[in-house]
């Protein structure tokens, strides 16, 4: 079944064709990784899939639902309901500790609840420093922190930006491995990554070059 | 945990945690609304402080006789009674003789009053030594001291003669209540051949002038005296020596009209050559049948007095001293009262019950004969505190009778008109004015001060912030949300800076109070949750742009890797 369909998608930045008549498509519980070089798209269609932006021209169906005509109160509703984020750069509330990182995203979603975020925590590995602001923790750990934070509310899709991209490699490894956690657990996750590693932990990569799909690769190694 | 828990939990950590941006906003905040809260306290408060403040100006009211009664203390004290409750400061009796150091040929206003009552009264009096405290004990005014060269723990004989001091009372009580028919006629059958008429009169700012005139066998002046020690020496003071103006008056037949009669006042003492025309109209014989009685005392001076004003020309001593010699008790020519009012419509109330049901002079010659009468038989009764509770009484009955004897009842403070001493009311009252304007100034400047402060942190704040906006927003929060928790931040920094300053605003106010009017405030309990208020109210308004700007984040933009 079909979570994610992009359907001849375009946006355009004046002359610039950031994405050009691409379609793809995600499957409930699977792992994609999106995959290419600066500029190719990326971060144009990692703003479209996460309603943070809508395309120039093109369907973009959530949930069979076209989301890409859509308002931005609309968006901002389906991206808090249906969509966990992971950045790059962590970003966490400077002046919040782990545990309170997690319940504003409670918070903005249903209801603060701390013992669940606590689990959350728990989850990632960092239930003793969840009264740490996020100045007292790690990268590696903040990350963490993040992705308990993105899984809170149990959304449909987890859509992480080059998740690793600021760790070293044994905390590259502890986030791809909660990745695996996430995906036995049937939770649909969208990688985009210009590490080729971090692609091939994903059961298939698409590859963005100058805002169209170049290829599609099959991860015949995948561990389930 | 409820949403609204976790909000507050956020906003407090906000302020918390991010001590150092915080901090410049909430100390815009306090220090604003110190400002404010002071200014407020001590603009409340000021007309209290300033009330009694200006009280140190000396008497805003004084006491006088009204018509051509005299006034006694029982008089004036009965009238007394109608000031409400703690707000006389003091009241002081005065009167006034002259005396005369036969020694030095000199003569001098002399007051005779009370010296515990005066300090308070008049406390800008500045005395040099001290104040009298014993019997035969004198204070000098600095004019007098310099003229007599007398110094402090000297002693002076005073002489006080009977029928000086029978005409100046005449005159006085018409001088300060208005010229009445009677008196008119009174002089009129002293103008005898050969007599010696005293007489005096007010001239420039009511300081008096006396005259002594000698008829000739036709009854025209044969000589003329002019004492005018106490007007402005270079202006009134002239007409005492003048001999030219003096010598107008020669062979003149009373009543006399100034610029007629060829009489043409000195030029730049125009008050004083009316007021030396009017008491020559007024002058009295000396009684004859009391033949001038004198008494004769030494005084020690205890302290020169330096007041600047009126006051150096005068000697002062104890009523008791001055009865003494005088061998009248008793009588007063006024009375100042330093009465503490809000504002000069107050202080008016004040002296309209005071003098409600007196009989102004000019109404008791006109007046039907039962008006009249009552008021004679108020003067029979004058100062019988014991005939009031009876006339009470019969205005209760209803009977006609009883509405005569009301009329008394109202009239027992007849004898004394109270009249505000304008220059000190009027002073205050453009003071108070004055100090409200600037206030109002302060506050808007002020107001706008802590805006445009508290609205630039704040914008600074979004700024700094525009990452962990991004951040909410992509984790769901809506544009109200934004706000609201960017409100919910300025609220909160409204409540302890409105806190924080209406406590230090107190703190300041009473300092300043204490340094400038030597009291401390009244605490306006209401003041502090105003100060909240107003300053959450601040907040909330310095932080729209700011929110505005916040709003406006592009979470995509922001959260961009790199």
């Amino acid at each position: 079944m079909k979570l994610l369909e992009i359907k001849n998608v375009s946006k355009i930045y004046g002359d610039l064709k950031a994405l050009d008549n691409v379609s793809l498509h995600v499957d409930q519980g699977e792992w994609v990784a999106i995959m290419g070089p600066s500029g190719s798209g990326k971060s144009t269609m990692m703003n479209i899939i996460g309603c943070m932006d809508k395309p120039t021209s093109g369907e973009v169906l959530l949930d069979g639902k076209d989301i890409s005509k859509e308002s931005g109160k609309a968006l901002t509703e389906i991206r808090r309901d249906k969509i966990g984020l992971i950045f790059q750069q962590f970003h966490m509330v400077n002046y919040l500790t782990a545990v309170e990182n997690i319940m504003v995203s409670q918070y903005y979603h249903s209801l603060p609840d701390e013992k669940e975020a606590l689990d959350a925590l728990e989850r990632v590995g960092l239930r003793e420093r969840a009264k740490h602001l996020p100045s007292q923790l790690s990268g590696g750990e903040q990350q963490r922190v993040c992705v308990a934070r993105a899984l809170i509310n149990h959304p449909e899709l987890i859509l992480a930006d080059e998740p690793t991209g600021n760790l070293d490699e044994a905390n590259e490894n502890i986030v791809l491995d909660l990745f695996r956690q996430l995906h036995r657990e049937g939770t649909t996750l969208i990688v985009v990554t210009h590490d080729p590693e971090v692609a091939e932990a994903a059961q298939r990569t698409i590859v963005l070059e100058h805002g169209k799909v170049a290829r599609e690769i099959i991860n015949e190694n995948f561990e389930e | 945990m409820s949403k609204r828990k976790m909000f507050l939990r956020m906003i407090t950590a906000s302020l918390l945690r991010r001590r150092s941006r915080m901090l410049i906003a909430l100390l815009s905040i306090a220090v604003g609304a110190a400002i404010l809260s002071g200014l407020v306290t001590i603009y409340y408060d000021v007309p209290r402080q300033m009330s009694a403040q200006f009280r140190n100006y000396g008497a805003n009211m004084l006491l006088l006789p009204s018509g051509e009664s005299s006034m006694t203390l029982e008089n004036a004290e009965t009238a007394l009674q109608a000031l409400p409750a703690d707000t006389l400061i003091g009241a002081t009796p005065y009167r006034y003789v002259r005396m005369d150091m036969v020694s030095r040929q000199l003569s001098f206003t002399t007051a005779g009053t009370d010296f515990e009552q005066v300090m308070k009264t008049s406390p800008y009096f500045h005395i040099e030594g001290r104040i009298p405290e014993n019997d035969r004990e004198i204070l000098l005014g600095k004019a007098v001291a310099d003229q007599l060269g007398m110094r402090t723990g000297r002693s002076m004989e005073l002489t006080w003669q009977a029928g000086a001091q029978t005409a100046k009372a005449a005159a006085d009580s018409a001088s300060v209540a208005g010229q009445t028919s009677a008196e008119n006629t009174a002089a009129e059958q002293d103008r005898q051949p050969g007599a010696t008429l005293t007489g005096s009169a007010e001239g420039w700012q009511n300081a008096l002038i006396y005259v002594t005139l000698t008829l000739d066998d036709e009854a025209k002046i044969k000589t003329i005296t002019v004492d005018a020690s106490l007007q402005t020496e270079e202006f009134g003071g002239r007409t005492a020596t003048d001999e030219a103006f003096l010598a107008q008056f020669i062979g003149k037949s009373l009543p006399l009209t100034l610029n007629e009669s060829g009489i043409d006042a000195l030029s730049g003492a125009t008050v004083s050559s009316g007021a030396i025309v009017q008491a020559v109209n007024e002058a009295r014989a000396i009684q004859a049948g009391s033949a001038p009685v004198e008494s004769k005392r030494t005084f020690t001076v205890t302290g020169i007095l330096d007041t600047g004003g009126e006051e150096e020309d005068y000697i002062f001593m104890s009523l008791k001293d001055l009865e003494d010699m005088t061998g009248e008790p008793g009588r007063l020519d006024v009375m100042e009262l330093s009465v503490q009012a809000a504002s000069t419509e107050d202080l008016q109330k004040i002296a309209d019950t005071i003098n409600a049901g007196a009989m102004p002079a000019e109404g008791t010659t006109a007046a039907d004969p039962a008006e009249s009468a009552s008021a004679a038989s108020t003067k029979n009764a004058e100062g019988t505190t014991a005939a009031a509770p009876e006339s009470t009484s019969a205005t209760g009955s209803g009977s006609t009778e009883g509405a005569a004897a009301s009329t008394s009842t109202s009239n027992t403070a007849s004898d004394v008109t109270a009249r505000l001493v304008k220059r000190v009311t009027r002073s205050e009252t453009t003071v108070l004015g004055k100090l409200q304007s600037l206030v109002y100034l302060v506050t808007i400047v002020v107001l706008l001060l802590t805006m445009i402060s508290v609205s630039t942190t704040m914008m600074a704040v979004v700024t700094e912030r525009r990452r962990e906006i991004g951040l909410r927003k992509a984790l769901g929060a809506s544009d109200n949300s934004i706000r609201t928790e960017f409100l919910g931040e300025g609220l909160f920094l409204g409540l302890l800076g409105g806190l924080l300053g209406g406590l230090l605003g107190f703190v300041f106010a009473q300092v300043i109070s204490v340094n400038v009017f030597g009291s401390p405030i009244t605490l306006q309990p209401l003041l502090l949750p105003a100060t909240i208020a107003v300053s959450m109210i601040i907040a909330a308004v310095s932080c729209l742009l700011p929110i505005r700007s916040a709003v406006a984040v592009d979470p995509a933009l922001v959260l961009k890797g790199e």
